[in-house]
């Protein structure tokens, strides 16, 4: 076994034991005699991930994908470590191409990797929605800053009149404040969750729905891990193989459509 | 899939906390995804179950619902195991739909529930399953390990 080999494996060593600095020490240093493995970038990402160095993850993630563009571990830790640094678009890029990769691989993490597309869209959605809160929210102030300067010009008289004006403005103000505040009743009154986007396996958001024969869908990583099990469809119990599964493209855009304008369904 | 069962439960568990369950059904307890206990009664009047409730006792593995969850009859004062030549009289009960061929994921402790209660709404036979005393003080497996011969599908 190579020196870099054997710098590895004592590195994944450390890495089990929760040493995240050592191990990360022991994967440069592999490195170092060995500056052309992909392998070995990705487990020095997935040990900064642990120590949470965003940027060295995605150094590293990067060097990977130079010298293995089709490495599905690079492109998850990159994803995981674009979410963690809040650049919301280029995780959920890198998170979609982890997914195709592992569907295409056959691989145990595909349940772990659609998660990671759906925390992409949570997250990057959640952000939105403060954001258009707060912007709804200064909109409402600024509103009604220039009523009450309009309101105080108006009513420079004092008497009946003005007393009639000061009524009629103050009317003014409470239906501009009704109509922001019934409009963010109505945001919180529509989260309800369809049930046609929602996996019958794993009661998640769809992400990858895939249809069987009965005409049902199912999110892929689920059905694959039943199958994995019981050859068998879910429904009718019939024999069932993973070959025999189709990807549901139109219900797939229509979750994902969904998810654009309700990003808080993902972990309803 | 890390945390498939944990992530399930909990929403089957809103699910119940903001529908309602069917009646007859009747969550006791859900403190943790583990075990949970519900109370089920027929709803006609069966003689057989006239007047009695009995208390189900659910367990998950961390594969739920990818394996079938193990679900017991469990005896109290006031909860006795219903009769019926399915159900053993230490609360074991042989259903194909919570064994490993007849489970499948997209059942829940719901429909679990309602396929027990119709399961004692059809039954007039006043009896245990044939060689329930030596099942009862033999039996050492969890109930997931038994290899239940389904002979009978008309009970």
């Amino acid at each position: 076994m190579s020196k870099s080999q054997l710098l590895r494996e004592e590195g994944n060593r450390h890495f089990q034991k929760g040493e995240y600095s050592r191990a990360d020490a022991l994967y440069s240093q592999a490195l170092n005699l060995d500056p052309t493995n992909p392998t070995l970038y990705t487990n020095r990402a997935m040990a900064r991930l642990r120590l949470s160095q965003w940027d060295l993850v995605i150094s590293d993630c990067e060097s990977c994908l130079g010298l293995s563009p089709d490495n599905l571990k690079a492109h998850y830790y990159l994803s995981q470590a674009q979410l963690a640094l809040r650049a919301y678009s280029d995780a959920l890029e890198h998170a979609y191409k982890a997914h195709k990769l592992c569907v295409a691989a056959n691989d145990k993490s595909l349940g772990n990797i659609t998660a990671q597309v759906l925390k992409c869209k949570k997250e990057k959605w959640d952000y939105e929605e403060k954001r258009r809160r707060r912007e709804t929210a200064d909109l409402e102030e600024e509103v009604l800053m220039l009523l009450r300067k309009e309101k105080k010009e108006a009513v420079v008289l004092s008497g009946e009149e003005a007393e009639e004006l000061t009524r009629e403005w103050e009317e003014k103000l409470r239906r501009v404040r009704e109509v922001f505040e019934k409009a963010r009743e109505k945001e919180e009154r529509r989260r309800e969750v369809p049930d046609w986007a929602v996996d019958d396996i794993t009661f998640g958001f769809m992400v990858d729905p895939v249809i069987t024969k009965t005409g049902k869908s199912y999110e892929r990583a689920a059905i694959l891990e039943h199958l994995r099990r019981s050859q068998t469809d879910p429904l009718t119990r019939e024999p069932l193989q993973a070959s025999e599964l189709r990807p549901n493209l139109d219900l797939k855009q229509a979750c994902s459509d969904f998810l654009e304008e309700n990003g808080w369904a993902a972990d309803w | 899939m890390a945390g498939f069962a944990t992530k399930r439960l909990g929403k089957e568990l809103s699910k119940i906390n903001s529908n309602s369950l069917p009646p007859g059904i009747e969550l006791v307890s859900a403190d943790n995804f583990e075990e949970w206990f519900l109370d089920i009664r027929v709803l006609d009047n069966n003689p057989l179950y006239l007047n009695e409730i009995y208390r189900l006792k659910f367990r998950f593995s961390a594969q739920y619902p990818i394996e079938p969850p193990e679900v017991t009859f469990v005896k109290l004062a006031d909860r006795p195991i219903p009769i019926h030549p399915h159900i053993y009289s230490n609360g074991i009960i042989c259903l194909d739909l919570l064994g490993q061929q007849g489970w499948s994921p997209v059942q829940n402790v719901e429909s679990v529930c309602m396929s027990l209660q119709s399961m004692l709404t059809g039954n007039s036979r006043n009896e245990r399953p044939a060689g329930d005393e030596e099942f009862v003080r033999a039996n050492r497996l969890r109930p997931k390990d038994i290899d239940f011969y389904y002979d009978d599908n008309n009970v």
